[in-house]
């Protein structure tokens, strides 16, 4: 009984640890994120000096803000957009691309670390599983098929199409994941099917008029280019509900990585969080993909980063650094590609498997060191 | 006191019947041991009583209810377990992974209050491991992270502690230690234990009643002086009598 209260007071009011670590990792990375949106806004074709990007930013928000309350604040809002060049390009192009940026970043690594749960598999991501692949050929589909008729296809049209995506593939890697439990071969079979809706998307690209691919092309290279306020809006009405409800899971998240008998045993519904994880994690990867195309590796690379930076996978932890060091990823990431081979954007995608390929090789390699195969 | 009652149990998976007629009552402070053959049901036995895989027929009475009208909830505040599943969060602490069981008291963000803390901390100290506390759990040996599993499901405060072959992969040294914490939990805890063991003479000195377990036979709760009068043992494996004192003569 002695070591008992011992024990009692040597830990009395002591947490579980680690939340020291965590508010210095989220510190650091919101300020990483904070330094990249700003070199991301003044770095350019135009070079626009940081106190000059300060001065109207500041102007524009608090106008913005007070444009809900008055209207006359709205027309002095829209006339300090067109008073210049630089702010034009500020306001109308290189601000709505870095928040686009930083918010997809965000959600995409989110996304990727609630498959990484569900399987609970360290490899899972929305691209290497061809999550990302499938919800490009169903927005392919709909844009070539559709966009003819219709007209205009709006941003959140694409954002269900691409949904609908989203789960067709993952409920289809599913099915092959009750066969396989190896973790190699379920990526595997990610990626060939990851594949075959790439094919399917070229194949009919190959056959479609080609005014119906106009939109197409650009678009499923992947990138941030022609983001716009619209753009923003969507991503913001799909990815915060998205967030917030990841957020909620943390308790059953948590539970959940013991695996399901000791979930169930503990009074968690397993069957409906692995529903929600999955509805949810595909609502913010459709939403990356309608918005910004196919974006590589985000969703693996990130969780991993921010659980060796935090040293930790509670989930409340994990999850706020994987959005704001994904954030910060995806809008570095985004600056290299628009600016290192300018005038010639690059696709994110291709700057994102450059930085985020290496890292999951690192940790196939040293899960197979660690862990027996 | 009744805690446990299982009437005209039948057992199995889907429509798939492993054994039926299952009659069995456990009282609080009181250790009752399956023991029987690899594949003989024993880990489907203790699923089903818990509540873990549905019953096909008969029910399951916890303190006087019906297992099935319970919530998730309700049921883990009752029922802990100890499972056979390998278990390998990554960077997880001991601490953290002991926390888990206070799974169905705390709110919708699992935020720990001082008291959890304490029943935390309690729970280490329990089983011995309180020096391993913020020791990564997946660098434990085998051993210490059989005691980490138990000290999160008494973490739960069960009245009703299940536990799936808690010694396999364990030396003989950590497997007395195992089960003396269990002899010492049901009685300090007045807490009803039910296990599986592979080890029949190490079942016999910690149980109070044993449950022989065979495919095709209805288990019958007896007594270990019983469970040795009846050469239960023989039966059970299908091993005859004289090549069992044989064997044992010859070491």
């Amino acid at each position: 009984m002695a070591d008992v209260k011992k024990s009692l007071i040597d830990h009395d009011g002591q947490r579980l640890g680690g939340a020291g670590r965590f508010a210095y990792t989220a510190a650091g990375c919101a300020l990483l994120l904070f330094a990249v949106i700003a070199a991301s806004v003044s770095i350019g074709s135009v070079s626009i000096g940081l106190s000059k990007v300060w001065s109207m930013l500041g102007k524009g928000l608090s106008l913005f803000v007070r444009s809900v309350f008055s209207k006359a604040a709205s027309e002095e809002l829209s006339a300090l957009i067109s008073s210049s060049g630089e702010s034009s390009i500020l306001f109308r192009i290189r601000l709505p691309r870095t928040l686009l940026a930083a918010i997809l970043g965000g959600s995409l690594s989110v996304s990727g670390y609630l498959l990484q749960v569900f399987f609970r598999n360290p490899i899972a991501g929305p691209f290497v599983l061809g999550i990302s692949s499938g919800a490009k050929m169903v927005v392919g589909l709909v844009l070539i098929f559709f966009a003819g008729r219709i007209g205009l296809i709006s941003s959140l049209t694409l954002v269900a199409a691409a949904f609908g995506g989203s789960l067709l593939i993952t409920l289809l890697v599913l099915l092959f994941s009750q066969r396989v439990r190896n973790m190699s071969m379920l990526l595997v079979v990610g990626i060939m099917v990851g594949y075959i809706c790439s094919a399917v998307t070229e194949f009919c690209i190959t056959f479609a008029a080609d005014h119906d691919v106009v939109n197409l092309t650009s678009w499923s290279m992947g990138s941030f280019s022609g983001a716009d306020w619209a753009d923003i809006r969507i991503a913001l009405l799909v990815c915060i509900p998205g967030l917030i409800a990841a957020f909620l899971m943390i308790k059953p998240i948590g539970a959940y990585a013991l695996g399901e008998g000791y979930a169930r045993s503990m009074g968690v519904r397993v069957k409906t969080v692995r529903v929600l994880l999955i509805l949810i994690s595909s609502l913010l990867s459709a939403c990356v993909t309608a918005l910004a195309g196919p974006v590589s590796f985000v969703g693996i690379a990130v969780p991993h980063i921010a659980r060796t930076l935090l040293r930790s996978s509670r989930p409340s932890y994990v999850i706020s650094t994987s959005f704001l060091f994904g954030a910060f990823f995806c809008t570095a990431c985004d600056l290299i590609a628009r600016t290192v081979f300018a005038p010639t954007e690059l696709a994110i995608g291709t700057v994102t498997s450059v930085f985020g390929a290496p890292v999951v090789i690192y940790m196939m390699i040293s899960s197979r060191r660690n862990r027996e195969v | 006191m009744e805690l446990l009652r299982a009437e005209g149990l039948a057992i199995g998976y889907g429509s798939r019947i492993i054994t039926e007629g299952i009659e069995l009552s456990l009282e609080r402070g009181k250790i009752m041991t399956l023991v029987g053959p690899n594949g003989a049901g024993k880990s489907t036995l203790l699923k089903s009583v818990t509540g873990q895989i549905p019953l096909i027929r008969g029910k399951v009475l916890l303190e006087g209810k019906d297992l099935r009208t319970l919530s998730p909830k309700e049921t883990a505040r009752k029922i802990a377990m100890v499972l056979t599943d390998r278990v390998r969060p990554e960077l997880t602490s001991c601490r953290e992974l002991v926390a888990m069981g206070r799974y169905p008291y705390t709110g919708l963000m699992g935020r720990l209050e001082k008291e959890d803390l304490e029943k935390i901390d309690e729970a280490l100290a329990q089983v011995r491991v309180t020096d391993l506390s913020d020791r990564d759990f997946s660098t434990l040996s085998d051993g210490q992270r059989q005691r980490v599993l138990l000290a999160r499901a008494l973490c739960q405060e069960p009245s009703l502690l299940v536990l799936d072959e808690p010694t396999a992969y364990l030396d003989i040294r950590y497997k007395i230690e195992l089960l003396e914490i269990l002899r010492r939990m049901a009685k300090e805890k007045n807490m009803a234990i039910l296990m599986s063991l592979h080890e029949i003479d190490l079942a016999m000195k910690v149980s109070d009643l044993m449950l022989p377990v065979k495919e095709g036979r209805i288990p019958r709760p007896v007594t270990p002086e019983e469970f040795i009068s009846q050469n239960t043992t023989e039966d059970l494996f299908d091993i005859d009598s004289a090549s069992l004192r044989r064997w044992y003569h010859e070491l």
